[in-house]
């Protein structure tokens, strides 16, 4: 069952008098509980996917559906509302809000809506996936006081507290060592495994095929492969 | 959710530490300077009213006038059934009642001589007087004993050379303006206790009576300390109307505005010197009254500190429309630096209408805590410099309270202030809020500030 479903999308971005074609009719479709990733040299449109994917871009052309939602038309306050009930994000450059410490970062998409848990749920909640990534030792530091690494855990973490059915993560790795981008694309195959969340990544680094259960080549605007591992129920 | 964007907004403005300082305190100096001189101004007027009824001895002040046979006005009330009336009326709020004469005679004692304001007093009805006054040389034991005692200021006494128990000459002007001598026995001396350089003599008001062509039971004029200043006006209505004479209402009906004018109050080393108008002086059958009350004498006083506080006023809003534009471009700032949160939140699904509550939020909390650090701070210093005492001049000890400057406090005003402050606040951050809001998420994001 698909969770995202591009069809013949097409992205044209307009730089005064010169169109700049980042997408020229992109189709395919992600699987609920794949952990898809979005492989491309810089500028091949994997960003501009993502973007139209996380319902912060619009497509020129193509119709894009996200859980069964088309997202064409409608306002700023249901795009907004969409992300919040069904998305997560993850940012290269991590993004955390450095007045809140590692606990409220990740409290604070939970607070902008409607939480079905209770106050005691919630706080289980938070602890669990705090303790999931790694963090539990951290809890009331300062976005400042951790590493990179660290930061991402956290916007990892922060990703899933909505329980959402998919993450978006754009070049998570890109501002890390690439061991320690290693232990973050772990991480995120283990919480999709644990949780059955889907998350879409994209990244230029091509060692992650393997671990991958979908993989989308770009290039120039245009998808080049477009492989399924047959489904097996998630692992490593 | 507000609890979130107020959460947010609280944290940052700890953010920039030094920028919020700047702003808090250009807020709270524009706050300081208002509250003083309100503070102040309220606090001046509070003193002259007390120091002024307290000079005057009274709050409010009733004269008699009468117009004789042989065409002369003189200041007298004989006993009167509506007056009395009046009184026991409004017993509950006159919290104590003087009927005294007056006089400004000259005072003699071997080849010395003075000029002294004098009452003559009922000391009995008066019973609180005697207690109040503070004995210098001499004594008050024999004063009711005494037909002629006299009590002198102790500087009257020193000018004159005069010892206790000794007697001295008072020349006064009877009523009708002949010349009168009479013989007083000095009985003590007593302290200044006017602070204002109205000190008086006090004799007995029927001795002093017989010396001014008076009866025994009439006087001159009548004052009364209230318990409620707040009655002040009604009361002194109440004591106007009941004491005018049918054909005071008849020429009052003809002229009603120059009766108005004709009211005349001089303050100076004599309490209330009334003036006759010249120019009405048609003669009229028993006394005809007039009520008069310290809140006449404030009027220009507070009329003053009226232009004064907007004077404070205009430069409290000048001091705030300098802070908005600070705000406002400190704001413009924190929008460009804080474009990718923006977008970060936007992603996560704030709303527009949340970053902007964000952005307001922040600018009234500035507003509400610069207001209340000016309000604390203008407190501690009003407590500082209240609790000096100045060795100032008479006329400025008029002003304070027992050398000290009072500050009042008027919550209503500090309140009132305090929601303008985080008005203009919320006014100047309203724009950058907006733009904020407005934000698209994916440039947002993009940003790489
Ligand atoms: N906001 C934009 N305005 C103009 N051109 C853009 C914009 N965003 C992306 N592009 C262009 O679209 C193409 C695809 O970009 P992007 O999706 O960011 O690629 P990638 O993320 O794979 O590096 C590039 O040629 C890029 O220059
Ligand atoms: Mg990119």
């Amino acid at each position: 069952m698909a969770i995202v479903q591009l069809e013949d999308v097409k992205k044209i971005y307009k730089l005064g008098k010169t169109e700049v074609h980042a997408l020229r009719g992109v189709t395919f479709s992600i699987a609920k509980g794949d952990f898809a990733a979005l492989i491309g040299p810089s500028g091949s449109g994997k960003s501009t996917i993502l973007n139209l994917m996380g319902c912060i871009d619009q497509p020129t052309e193509g119709v894009v559906t996200i859980d069964g939602k088309v997202t064409h038309g409608l306002s700023d306050k249901a795009l907004t509302r969409l992300r919040h009930e069904t998305l997560g994000f993850i940012f290269q450059s991590f993004n955390l809000i450095p007045v809140l410490n590692v606990y409220e970062n990740i409290e604070f998409p939970l607070l902008l809506g409607k939480n079905s848990m209770g106050k005691q749920e919630t706080r289980e909640w938070i602890e669990y996936l705090i303790e999931a990534v790694g963090l539990s030792d951290h809890m009331q530091h300062k976005s400042n006081e951790l590493s990179g690494g660290q930061r991402q855990r956290v916007a990892i973490a922060r990703a899933l507290v909505t329980k959402p059915q998919i993450v978006l993560a754009d070049e998570p790795t890109a501002n890390l060592d690439s061991k320690t981008g290693q232990s973050i694309l772990e991480l995120m195959r283990k919480m999709n495994a644990e949780l059955n969340t889907t998350f879409i990544f994209s990244t230029h680094d091509h060692t992650i095929i393997d671990i991958a259960d979908h993989v989308i080549r770009l290039l120039d605007g245009q998808i080049v492969e477009n492989t399924r591992q047959s489904a097996e129920a998630g692992g490593l | 959710m507000m609890l979130t964007t107020m959460r947010v907004a609280f944290r940052n403005i700890s953010r920039q530490k030094k920028r919020s300082f700047l702003l808090v305190g250009a807020i709270a100096f524009g706050m300081l300077v208002i509250t003083l001189l309100n503070a102040l101004t309220g606090g001046v007027v509070e003193n002259l009213r007390v120091n002024f009824s307290h000079a005057l001895g009274g709050h409010v002040f009733i004269i008699g006038r009468e117009f004789t046979s042989s065409g002369q006005v003189i200041l007298k009330i004989a006993p009167d059934e509506r007056l009395d009336q009046l009184l026991v009326e409004h017993d509950s709020v006159i919290e104590s009642l003087t009927k005294r004469s007056r006089t400004l005679p000259t005072l003699i004692f071997g080849s010395k001589q003075t000029m002294q304001l004098m009452y003559g007093v009922d000391f009995l009805a008066e019973d609180k007087l005697l207690d109040s006054l503070v004995v210098t040389d001499g004594s008050l034991e024999h004063v009711l004993e005494y037909h002629d005692a006299i009590i002198l200021p102790k500087p009257s006494g020193e000018r004159l050379g005069v010892q206790p128990g000794e007697t001295i000459l008072v020349k006064l002007e009877t009523l009708t303006g002949q010349q009168n001598v009479g013989e007083f026995r000095v009985a003590a001396f007593i302290e200044d206790q006017e602070q204002f350089g109205i000190s008086a003599a006090y004799a007995h008001r029927t001795y002093l009576n017989s010396l001014l062509n008076l009866e025994a039971d009439e006087y001159q004029v009548l004052n009364m300390f209230l318990t409620d200043l707040a009655v002040l006006e009604d009361l002194a209505r109440d004591f106007r109307l009941g004491l005018r004479s049918p054909d005071e209402l008849e020429e009052e009906f003809a002229e009603v505005e120059e009766e108005e004018m004709g009211l005349t109050v001089t303050v100076g080393n004599v309490p209330i010197t009334p003036t006759p108008e010249p120019e009405e002086i048609r003669p009229w059958d028993g006394t005809r009254y007039e009520v008069m009350h310290i809140n006449q004498i404030m009027e220009p006083v507070e009329q003053m500190v009226g232009v004064l506080n907007k004077v404070a006023l205009v430069i409290f809003l000048i001091l705030l429309v300098v802070t908005m534009v600070g705000i406002t471009n400190t704001f413009r700032m924190i929008m460009i630096e804080r474009t990718r949160e923006i977008g970060t939140m936007r992603a996560f699904g704030m709303q527009k209408g949340q970053v902007r509550s964000i952005f307001l939020w922040e600018a009234a909390f500035l507003g509400i805590l610069g207001s209340l650090a000016g309000v604390v701070l203008g407190g501690v210093i009003a407590l500082i410099l209240g609790s000096i005492t100045f060795n100032a001049d008479p006329s400025l000890q008029f002003f304070l309270n027992h050398g000290q400057i009072t500050f009042t406090f008027a919550p209503a005003s500090i309140v009132f202030n305090l929601c303008l402050v985080v008005f203009t606040s919320l006014l100047a951050a309203y724009r950058p809020a907006t733009a904020a809001a407005r934000l698209s998420p994916l440039e947002a994001l993009s940003s790489h500030t």
